[in-house]
């Protein structure tokens, strides 16, 4: 799979941020300043994700994102805005962008974004999955169960949507505001820490009583399922 | 002004604007009516003297021309040709006694040299007394003459012109009536109109117009006023639209620049005090970001922005996934989360704001009902509203700063201290609003009851 972002981004001081922390992660990285260059080079690479600023001069984000999608090209767009209000974010969604991610935001929960995008790719491409599973713990779809080896564990049904969710993204961080909106549908950052409280629930169901602990805080960023700390 | 004048006329308006009518009615007819009544009579009465008066030349030529003799002529003649069938005449001499006439004797009280004097006689031969205009007059010769006219048609003409008038009277009680139902039908129908956009303009839907060419002249005029002064008020919204955005940009992008380099300085420094000191920093941004993307929300939610993404959603099912988000942290505080749901309820909304808000209330239940029992969350249908409860058993609001509470970065002193942008409540109410509710605050005894009131949309989302 071709590892290659392409970001659009006017201001030089995010778009150097965003550029550095991909490189460092592994990725190609290409850039645009403006919307007119950045739509060129959309039609034209061939592009693992691309990153685009809402607010850019000459053409307007979702105007490069709305021709970016009349064009036929499916790769998976992430807008970046400083427009945060939740209406900006429903305009941004129906424009075709794949998600949405208000400015400032942290680099870390930018490349948990793109790594997920990744892994969902075009919708197209989705294999359907039946089963899901991270070391000795197992997700049937189907049957809705859930085991840690040969023990079976009992998970209510937002428990399992959230499982689900890190065991989709095994491997990945998978960020707070990340898990409200998958498994709730809200795109607000609560005051309280109510998913760390949800998590520690669903660490203590999958890992208590286990020497190889699967769930991992990231610390600053989110949590993570993997097999090895 | 108006709770002064509600105070005299303690009526509804359509009974006042029908008794108005009725008054106006009432003070128009009645001295037409009167005036008409006055005239009538003077006219028929006018026409009584005119006959005395004809009467009275006729026999006083007689009695100048031949003296009694010319006199009882002109009598006889009168008496003869019916000319006094509805009248009266009687000549007496010096000694009171009848000399001719239709009247038996001179009346006891009566007096001569009277123009008009109306008393009841009886006629010779009639046991019926009649009402007579009399007048009366001294003969030269010692003798007197009375002479005078039936007046009882004048009586019963004066009956019947009473009786029509109190008829056309009444008749003008119900006309009156109708007349302001009618003028009040049409300007209430006017009223409505203007009423409806407006109420459309307070929800934040500046969309809609008053028709200022069917109106009529005055309500036209009304109607045209009325609709530059949405021209202005749109304008002045979108304007605010704006500034928030190029305010959320201005602040937004050298905030992301800032934390940019914040990571950066923290991949440089190695000892633990920068790194501290970096984080410090970080979260200080985050908070500050907190603030103005609640300012804003809250300004926007003010000015009716997010009506565009009204969305039928089922709040019933809301209100349970918020209420299974913070049963674990509620559990963990060592509180209980009791939970009042209705089933389904279909509503009409910004599902992401009312969701913020309710979160918001909830947050705020955990700060301050912290040292309480239980958080009660219910979500009740009042048919016209839908009503979502966040209760505590903390400390609760004193009833005089709950008003304070709600306004924006008005923390009450003993919240100061903790942490938060003081906005909550206030951006639930901005919430509220947008949707034709409104936020109350209420004694839980002990604790704070925040009720969040949500109005129907009538699944009006049509023109958005």
């Amino acid at each position: 799979m071709s590892k290659k972002i392409l970001v659009v981004e006017d201001d030089p001081t995010t778009a150097e941020y965003v550029a550095n922390g991909l490189e460092q992660n592994g990725f190609i990285v290409d850039r645009a300043s403006d919307g007119r260059d950045g739509l060129f080079h959309a039609t034209d690479g061939n592009y693992a994700a691309i990153v685009l600023d809402r607010m850019l001069p000459g053409m307007d984000g979702l105007a490069v994102l709305s021709a970016i999608r009349a064009a036929g090209i499916q790769t998976p767009v992430i807008v970046l805005s400083a427009l945060g209000s939740t209406d900006e974010r429903v305009k941004g969604l129906k424009a075709g962008s794949d998600d949405y991610l208000p400015k400032p935001f942290a680099f870390s929960e930018l490349l948990a974004r793109i790594e997920a995008l990744q892994r969902r790719g075009p919708a197209s491409a989705q294999e359907v999955t039946t089963s899901l599973s991270c070391a000795d713990l197992h997700m049937d779809l189907l049957t809705r169960r859930v085991e840690r080896g040969s023990l079976r564990i009992d998970v209510q049904p937002r428990e399992f949507r959230l499982l689900e969710l890190l065991l989709r993204n095994k491997g990945q961080v998978v960020t707070r505001t990340m898990m409200l909106e998958e498994v709730w549908d809200y795109h607000f950052d609560p005051g309280t820490n109510v998913i760390d409280v949800h998590i520690s629930r669903l660490r203590k169901k999958i890992d208590e009583g286990s020497d190889t602990p699967l769930l991992h805080t990231v610390r600053g960023v989110g949590y993570m399922l993997c097999e090895q700390a | 002004m108006s709770k002064r004048s509600r105070r005299l006329l303690p009526f509804s308006a359509p009974v006042r604007a029908a008794l108005v009518s009725l008054a106006f009615t009432l003070l128009i007819s009645v001295p037409v009516l009167a005036f008409v009544y006055h005239q009538t009579d003077t006219l028929f009465e006018q026409r009584i003297r005119d006959r005395i008066d004809t009467r009275e030349r006729n026999l006083l030529n007689g009695y100048r021309s031949d003296g009694t003799k010319g006199l009882l002529r002109v009598i006889q003649e009168e008496l003869d040709t019916g000319l006094v069938r509805n009248g009266a005449i009687l000549l007496v001499d010096s000694s009171n006694r009848k000399i001719a006439g239709n009247i038996a004797a001179w009346p006891p009280t009566l007096t001569t040299g009277t123009d008009w004097i109306e008393i009841r006689l009886y006629p010779e031969g009639s046991r019926q007394a009649v009402l007579y205009a009399l007048r009366t007059l001294q003969l030269p010769s010692g003798g007197r003459l009375l002479l005078g006219s039936n007046v009882e048609d004048r009586e019963r003409m004066r009956a019947s012109l009473l009786e029509a008038l109190i008829g056309a009277l009444l008749l003008a009680i119900p006309l009156g009536l109708i007349g302001g139902a009618m003028v009040l039908r049409v300007t209430e129908r006017h009223a409505r109109e203007v009423g409806k956009v407006a109420t459309r303009i307070a929800a934040g839907d500046f969309s809609h117009r008053l028709d200022e060419e069917a109106q009529g002249q005055e309500f036209g005029m009304i109607a045209a006023a009325i609709n530059a002064m949405l021209e202005r008020i749109e304008e002045l919204v979108e304007q605010l639209r704006l500034v928030t955005d190029s305010l959320a940009h201005d602040l937004r992008s050298p905030l992301t620049r800032m934390r940019a380099n914040i990571e950066k300085a923290a991949g440089y420094a190695a000892a633990e005090p920068e790194q501290q000191a970096l984080e410090a920093i970080s979260t200080d941004i985050d908070r500050l970001l907190r603030v103005i993307s609640a300012t804003l929300e809250i300004s926007r939610a003010e000015a009716g922005m997010g009506r565009q993404q009204f969305e039928n959603f089922d709040l019933g099912e809301m209100i349970r996934s918020i209420c299974e988000i913070y049963q674990p942290v509620v559990e963990q505080r060592g509180l209980s989360l009791e939970f009042q749901g209705a089933g389904d309820f279909p509503y009409v909304g910004n599902r992401q704001m009312i969701g913020r808000a309710v979160a918001n209330l909830m947050d705020n239940a955990l700060k301050y009902g912290a040292d309480g029992g239980s958080i009660e969350l219910g979500l009740r249908d009042l048919g016209e509203n839908a009503e979502i409860i966040v209760s505590d058993r903390g400390a609760g609001i004193p009833a005089e700063l709950r008003e304070d509470a709600m306004r924006k970065y008005r923390r009450l002193e003993e919240a100061r201290t903790t942490d938060g942008s003081g906005l909550g409540l206030a951006m639930a109410r901005a919430v509220a609003r947008l949707h034709g509710g409104d936020l109350a605050l209420e004694d839980n005894q002990p604790g704070l009851r925040v009720r969040l009131l949500l109005r129907r949309q009538d699944g009006n989302i049509a023109d958005v």
